[in-house]
């Protein structure tokens, strides 16, 4: 019996150990919403959760910058035998033939609803007015592109279940939340640097907003109203005369490895800052993509040979336009026949440290012609396209993947370039607007201008702003977005919005499908 | 439930068989005695010495003797066998046979037959010639229907099963040397399907019992050890190596020695697997180590040495070809370097395995134990893989008090494994993995310069044998599963058995890339990477079992026990990129140096999963009645605390049915011996979705970001499944062939499923975990057969088959769900596999082709870009069969499988080895340059079903020749040599290393099915060994 009664304290200590367990779920290297109520620091770690999470949208070529870029007139991904197919996704963007399953479409609206929840979510945690502020613009911008690309925006109060389908604001409601929370936070914004949410940016947003007001009312035939002008000169004037913002010497300065530099990197008003080598937090390509996307496998860095413009756009340029291309003086690179570095690539390459001429992989030159197409399927499919980088490669961090680049958001010419299209279209006068735009040309080593039409302001956003992901806003507020042009042979006026991605419509009663599609 | 469980169940004839044994020996012989003292022992639970007695003293009287009757007993292998008993049929006198086999038995004159049985032989039973002489030649007791299975909790013998469950046991395992146990079945079960996933050495398998039903997760079995359930997961560090990608996992089942294994037994139907509840909906399989048996030390040894080399290679261009398609292309020589190399045979090898076991057993009635120590040194086939293992297990059994009625199991499986792994990656961009890097490299290019360095290319394009050298790989993964299990016998009828286990494991992973090699952001510094993890699994179990006659008539088993379970994962990786001017060559390895990196191109994380509790009730209760029906019910609930709040428990039920026919009055014994009729049905469940899903979490992210990382759901539960399941034992012509025909109908329905986030959620597309609308159905039917074709004294033929034939179907999704994602250029985000209604699971949905266009040499695909459905990556048929020839000691086994029907899709022909490479520089496949109509150099990449291609198979998986020695000397006994050869050859139209593949395409957790993508080619091997006993 005395073995019995060891053996059953035994067992009875064993059930003791555990005895029922009430199945609690306790994170261990994570956090319960409770918990980070209780952080001392959480809300700068969550704001600058939320400011990583734009790296994705923007920074990234796959999302903002393909549907804005391609489905203009100036950028354009051929198929080159075996690349860049990926299922046809980026030839639909510039031939306007996207459906709601097009990848890009797709991913984008995720991306920019990603900032959206961040930034609504961290406003529970009971944030100071001016992270509160912070984090609404960050909202706002993100919300405003969405508005621009989808004319849908769904939306969630902090703190509400992802399970409930969001509600949406559509067309002018949603621009009308964002006028109001620029108006609301502005007070609380800092004044700066660049680098973070600030008043100025919040500015040029509303600028934005005002601009393209009677545009997201009727994006087929849109009007502008003289008020709406005013506005958009009356925050540009603030901005102008406050002071802050300069032509920089170089246009390249304004993307250069060190342009978190204000005082060489004059015009950037709203930055996402990288530094060289330190880990972003971010998803997705960083600003490093500006050039890998474009460049040859022969070049250095070698790139993923892609992305393009099209000659007719390239035609648009003047050959003292600096903004055309320069030999840009670059940290880690010696470029001894001082080579056309940024801005346009086109023509023989050229390896940048021993000035030999480059090959492409059969062996034939490196040369990158100006007639390119949606398909490429004769020999030279390596090398048709002129190639776009405005940003100077940062051979410094390049293979770390995390570049120095800052990622330029809002500019000071484009605040000049706004005022002026204010001022053409009623709310000034053309002078004014003359005078604004040949500023910019002549820091820009262009020819002054006589006469200013829309078209020419439209060719003159497009010089100065190629590739900063604003094209097809602005084609389509010039009423140009539906024309023919270069591998792009008709078009459709449902292709005015993107769709809703299928997958976000399966999900989201509150989401309807844009008109045609 | 103890091995000794079995005994309860014995018949009173068995018993009085052995009663008889016993008292009629003659008992000159003194090595009968042991045998004698076994046989006591094993009868002893179940009847008092005095009542052996009585029966005794009655039974000697019976009997008149007025024939005697002499023989003698051998083995399969013409052995003589000592102290096998021989009976009269119908009466109960007998003897036992000498130890050279040889008997002499009185028997009455009416007596026309005799019973000779022995332990691990089948009972055979011979007529007796007017000659009074008898000669027996004993088969091995086969997967015959009196064969002991091991089920959930217990044991039951395989006649009295009711559920559908398959046992498979050592000496019909797959000959060969295996790194994991899961192959040692391939082929060997009806309705199991076993995929390598890839051919380096301790790479992870593929699993799936009646089908595939799962849209998320694994799919896996879920396997039990010795009573413990694995947690499914391998603690080898997984890596996504800098510009090589993400490869394929460790199997999680390494850590057990095959030598060690008794028995496998697959439980397949509900009523079998529904006793695990919440993980046993992709079915259980229930591995049982050896034991040890009462006796002297037993001293087993075994030695094998093989050679591997690859099995099916890829035809691309050698350079002579090469040429002649620059030439043929009109695409100039620049891309002639003018030498003519196999880059593919440059990274290849022949590689070495050893393979040496050691077991040392033994015991008497108050404690048995087995010791066994294994050593496997597999080299791969690719240079730098290979994989050592070394396990210690022992296991013991101890009864105490003089009642013996308190038991005490001890088990341990020790084993440390080391892995090199190479850089072959499931999802490997432009530049490929080392595989892909070999099928590109233009063969004109010389791998190595003049003077012996190798030759790195100034672009993007890598060499392969650079890539094998400058990449190493070591993965080091330490492991424990102890248990302890005290059992108390309160009465005749009623045990109560507690076991606690922990099964410990430990990785590490240190990988290194040299700074030569022209990786994007590796090239001129390096990268190396130290990652860890540990897994932990800790038990207890209660189980009390009741085991009664309640009547002559009536036999009742029941078992009612408490589970909990708690599993732990954590672990971390530090990662760096080499300083200005790299790691330097100073011929250490990075790993070993970290600290020297620049502080910025450092990466850390480490991680812990949430707290992960299984907390169960079960219980089961098996009506025998008559011995002719029976009737099993099981129940289990599991609370898990990865279920939302408002579904923390689930339940799971099932039932079964079996009639065994032939015991019937009514039934006459003729063609057909045995027949039993089964049904069943159950619930299962299935809880692969990760921890921390229910609810709200937010999680740290690099540089002091912090962010809510997924959508919590408080309804999440449990997948479920409902299966019912009806079938046939039979065994026809004196039980020559018994077979079993089944047919399944498995539901699964509240499909876990990661789904769309309903935007705005958090960033990155973080799937909420829903329990989706939608049924998954997998049915068919399962049919074995097991065949003594012949069966002589010197000469026997076994032959066996199985056969499944599933049919797999989707509906009620409200939105097609995607997933295989092809990798390589050109494809970027392509997905050519859907799970959608109408469909089956993980159909290939893309462009259809027609072929190219004779004028263009463009690709035709005939509905443009839209996507249709082009192929069922699932086999609607798969095949096992296995055969044993013997002819006096020397023996014959073959085992091939086969799976048919299937498509699968070849993602490195599509990418890596495409047309479009020859301007490229790089190579392309024999078959595609030489295709007509020509196919234009400039003709996009693109998914299409052009690389969709029947992946139907026949293998002969092994063949093994062996000859039983015998005895040699005094000392070594059983010695026996055999030769097998594994993947001696396959059959198939499939283009590819080989069509058994199953690379992670996976996307957004939803894994993918049949899709290859430059794996790690298959082997073949030739092993010789030899085994002995001392």
């Amino acid at each position: 019996m005395k073995y019995i009664k060891i053996f059953i304290g035994i067992a009875l200590s064993g059930s003791a150990l555990v005895s029922c367990t009430k199945l609690e779920e306790k994170f261990q290297g994570d956090l319960t919403p409770g918990q980070v109520a209780g952080g001392s620091s959480s809300v700068d770690a969550l704001l600058k959760g939320a400011y990583a999470s734009m790296q994705n949208s923007f920074q990234e070529q796959g999302n903002v910058f393909s549907l804005q870029e391609l489905s203009g007139d100036a950028a354009i991904v051929p198929t080159r035998g075996g690349d860049w197919d990926d299922n046809g996704a980026w030839r639909q963007l510039h031939s306007h033939q996207w459906d709601a399953d097009n990848t890009h479409v797709r991913d984008c609206f995720n991306a920019l609803s990603g900032t959206v929840f961040l930034a609504t979510d961290l406003l529970q945690y009971t944030p100071s007015a001016q992270q509160g502020a912070e984090a609404r613009f960050l909202r706002a911008f993100s919300m405003f592109e969405q508005l621009d690309l989808y004319d849908q925006v769904p939306y969630r109060e902090p703190g509400e279940s992802t399970l409930e389908p969001a509600k949406v604001r559509k067309g002018s409601e949603a621009l009308d939340f964002i006028i109001s929370e620029a108006e609301a936070i502005m007070n609380d914004l800092p004044d700066g640097p660049a680098g973070t949410a600030n008043k100025w940016a919040a500015k040029v947003l509303l600028m934005k907003c005002y601009l393209n007001k009677g545009v997201f009312a009727n994006r087929a035939a849109p009007t502008f109203d003289a008020a709406d002008m005013q506005k958009v000169i009356g925050y540009g004037d603030e901005i102008i005369n406050s002071g802050k913002f300069a032509f920089s010497t170089s246009y390249y300065d304004n993307f250069a490895p060190d342009n978190t530099d204000a005082t060489k990197a004059k015009e950037n008003i709203f930055t996402k800052v990288n530094v060289g080598g330190e880990a972003s937090g971010g998803s997705g390509n960083s600003v490093r993509s500006r050039w890998y996307m474009t460049t040859h496998y022969n070049m250095n860095p070698g790139g993923w040979n892609g992305f393009s413009t099209l000659s007719d756009f390239y035609d648009k340029f003047e050959a003292s336009d600096k903004r055309r291309g320069e030999a840009y003086a670059l940290t880690g690179i010696p470029n001894p026949g001082k080579r056309v570095n940024v801005g346009f690539l086109a023509g023989q390459q050229y390896n940048l440290t021993t000035d030999a001429a480059l090959t492409d992989r059969t062996g034939a030159p490196l040369s990158f012609t100006a007639a390119v197409k949606s398909i490429e399927t004769e020999n030279n499919l390596e090398v048709t396209g002129i190639r776009v980088n405005k940003y100077g490669v940062d051979y410094t961090n390049d293979n770390s993947g995390n570049v120095d680049n800052d990622y330029v958001y809002y500019r000071y010419a484009d605040v000049l370039l706004m005022k002026a299209e204010a001022a053409l279209r009623g709310g000034g006068s053309t002078s004014t607007a003359l005078d604004l735009v040949n500023q910019v040309r002549s820091n820009r080593g262009a020819s002054t201008l006589s006469a200013l039409t829309l078209d020419v302001l439209l060719d003159e956003r497009g010089r100065e702003l190629y590739w900063e992901e604003y094209r097809r806003q602005d084609l389509i507020r010039f009423g140009k977005f539906l024309q023919v042009w270069q591998e792009k042979p008709s078009d459709d006026p449902k292709n005015l919005l993107f769709p809703i991605p299928n997958q976000q419509l399966s999900v989201n009663p509150n989401l309807t499908k844009n008109p045609g599609y | 439930m103890h091995a000794t469980f079995k005994n309860y169940f014995m018949s009173f004839i068995h018993i009085a068989k052995k009663i008889v044994y016993l008292c009629t020996l003659n008992t000159s012989n003194p090595l009968l005695n042991y045998e004698k003292l076994r046989m006591i022992m094993l009868v002893k639970p179940l009847l008092k010495a005095t009542l052996l007695l009585c029966l005794l003293l009655t039974t000697q009287v019976l009997f008149a003797q007025t024939k005697t009757v002499t023989g003698k007993v051998s083995d399969d292998k013409g052995s003589p066998v000592a102290g096998a008993s021989v009976l009269v049929k119908g009466a109960k006198s007998g003897t036992s046979t000498s130890s050279d086999g040889s008997f002499k038995l009185s028997v009455p004159s009416s007596a026309t037959a005799l019973v000779i049985s022995y332990v691990g032989f089948a009972e055979q039973e011979v007529s007796i010639p007017e000659s009074n002489d008898v000669s027996v030649s004993l088969k091995p007791e086969s997967q015959a229907l009196t064969d002991v299975v091991v089920i959930g909790y217990g044991t039951a013998r395989k006649k009295d099963l009711t559920g559908s469950v398959a046992s498979v046991q050592a000496k019909d395992f797959n000959k060969g040397t295996f790194t994991a146990p899961d192959q040692l079945i391939q082929g060997k079960v009806a309705g199991v399907q076993v995929v390598a996933n890839t051919g380096q050495p301790g790479g992870a398998s593929t699993v799936k019992i009646r089908g595939n039903s799962a849209i998320t997760g694994t799919g896996q079995p879920l396997y039990v050890v010795d009573g413990i359930p694995l947690d499914g997961r391998s603690s080898r560090p997984g890596l996504n190596a800098q510009n090589v990608g993400t490869t394929p996992g460790g199997n999680p089942l390494n850590f057990i020695n095959p030598n060690d294994i008794a028995s496998m037994d697959v439980l397949k139907d509900a009523s079998a697997t529904a006793i695990y509840g919440s993980r046993a909906a992709y079915g259980v399989v229930i591995i049982t180590t050896k034991r040890g048996q009462s006796g002297q030390p037993k001293l087993d040894l075994g030695a094998s040495v093989g050679e591997s080399s690859i099995m099916k290679t890829i035809d691309v261009l050698d350079g002579n070809q090469y040429r002649q398609a620059l030439t043929k292309y009109s695409l100039g020589n620049a891309n002639d370097k003018g030498a003519n190399v196999d880059a593919m045979d440059a990274i290849l090898r022949t590689g070495i395995t050893q393979n040496y076991s050691l077991a040392v057993s033994g015991g008497n009635e108050n404690g048995k134990y087995r010791l066994s120590a294994g050593m496997l040194d597999q080299q791969g086939i690719v240079k730098k893989s290979d994989f050592k293992k070394y396990t210690l297990g022992f296991n013991s059994n101890f009864k105490f008090l003089d009642s013996k009625k308190l038991g005490l199991d001890i088990n341990l499986i020790s084993s440390q494994y080391l892995e090199h792994i190479v850089p072959i990656s499931n999802d490997a961009g432009s530049t490929g993995s080392l595989i892909g890097q070999a099928l590109q490299w233009n063969p004109t290019q010389a791998l190595r310069n003049s003077d012996g360095s190798l030759n790195i290319l100034a672009g993007d394009i890598v060499n392969p044998l650079a890539m094998s050298e400058a990449y190493n790989d070591l993965s080091k993964v330490t492991s424990i599963l102890g248990s302890i299990s005290p059992y108390y016998k309160i009465t005749n009828d009623l045990e109560y058995r507690m076991l606690y286990s922990i099964n410990y494991s430990t990785g590490t992973r240190r990988t290194s890339i040299q700074s030569y090699i022209n990786l994007a952001d590796v090239k001129g510094k390096g990268w190396a990477s130290y990652g860890n993890n540990e897994l932990i699994t800790q038990q207890v179990t209660h189980t009390l079992n009741y085991n009664k006659k309640l009547s002559s008539d009536l036999n009742v088993n029941a078992v009612v026990g408490y589970e909990y379970m708690k599993y732990t994962n954590k672990g971390g990786t530090m990662s760096a990129f080499g300083p200005t001017g790299g790691f330097g060559n100073y011929d250490l390895d990075y790993t070993n140096y970290l600290q020297y990196s620049a502080s910025s191109a450092r990466t850390i994380s480490s991680f812990i999963d949430p707290t992960s509790e299984l907390q169960s009730y079960f219980g089961r209760v098996v009506l025998n009645l008559k011995d002719r029906y029976l009737l099993t019910g099981t129940f289990r609930a599991d609370g898990s605390t990865r279920f939302g709040s408002n579904n923390k428990y689930g339940y799971f039920p099932s039932i079964a049915f079996a009639w065994n026919i032939a015991k019937e009055e009514f039934f006459h014994a003729g063609l057909i011996r045995d027949l039993k009729l089964r049904a069943s049905w159950g619930k299962t469940g299935n809880q692969e979705f990760p921890s921390g899903s229910s609810q709200a979490k937010y999680s740290f992210s690099n540089n002091g970001g912090l962010g809510q990382s997924n959508n919590p759901n408080p309804d999440l539960k449990w997948q479920s499944d409902k299966q019912y399941n009806i079938g046939l034992d039979f065994g026809i012509l004196n039980n020559r062939l018994t077979g079993s025909v089944d047919y399944f109908n498995k539901t699964t329905t509240d499909l876990l499923f990661p789904t769309f986030p309903i935007q705005p959620a958090p960033p990155g597309n973080v799937p909420t975990w829903k329990n989706l609308d939608g049924k998954v159905l997998n049915k068919g039917f399962e049919v074995t057969l097991n065949a003594a074709i012949v069966q002589n004294k010197d000469f026997s033929w076994n032959f066996g088959a199985n056969a499944s034939f599933i049919k797999n179907s989707v509906s009620g999704l409200s939105a097609p769900i995607q997933t295989g994602q092809l990798n390589g250029q050109g494809v970027s985000g392509t997905l050519v596999e859907v799970i959608a209604s109408g469909l089956p699971i993980n159909a290939f949905y893309t462009r259809a082709y027609s072929g190219i266009d004779k004028a263009t040499g463009q690709a035709i695909y005939p509905y443009k870009d839209s996507f249709s459905y082009q192929g069922n990556p699932n086999p609607s048929t798969i095949l096992g069969i296995s055969t044993t020839v013997s002819y006096k000691r020397l023996s014959f086994t073959a085992n091939m499988n086969g799976a048919f029907g299937q498509k699968l899709y070849n993602n490195t022909l599509n990418n890596v080895i495409n047309i479009g490479n020859l301007r490229g520089g790089r190579n392309a496949a024999v078959s595609v340059v030489n295709a007509e109509p020509q196919e234009s150099l400039t003709n996009p990449v693109t998914s299409s079903a052009r690389f969709i291609q029947s992946g139907s198979y026949m293998k002969l998986a092994n063949a093994t020749l062996s000859y039983g020695i015998g005895s040699i000397a005094k000392f070594i006994k059983g010695a026996n040599i055999y030769v097998t050869g594994s993947n001696l050859f396959v059959i198939t139209k499939f283009k590819g290393f080989d069509p058994e593949v199953n690379v992670d395409k996976s996307n957004n957790g939803v894994p993918s099915v049949g899709i290859e993508y430059t794996p790690y080619p298959s082997a073949r091997t030739v092993t010789f060994g030899v085994n002995f006993s001392l």
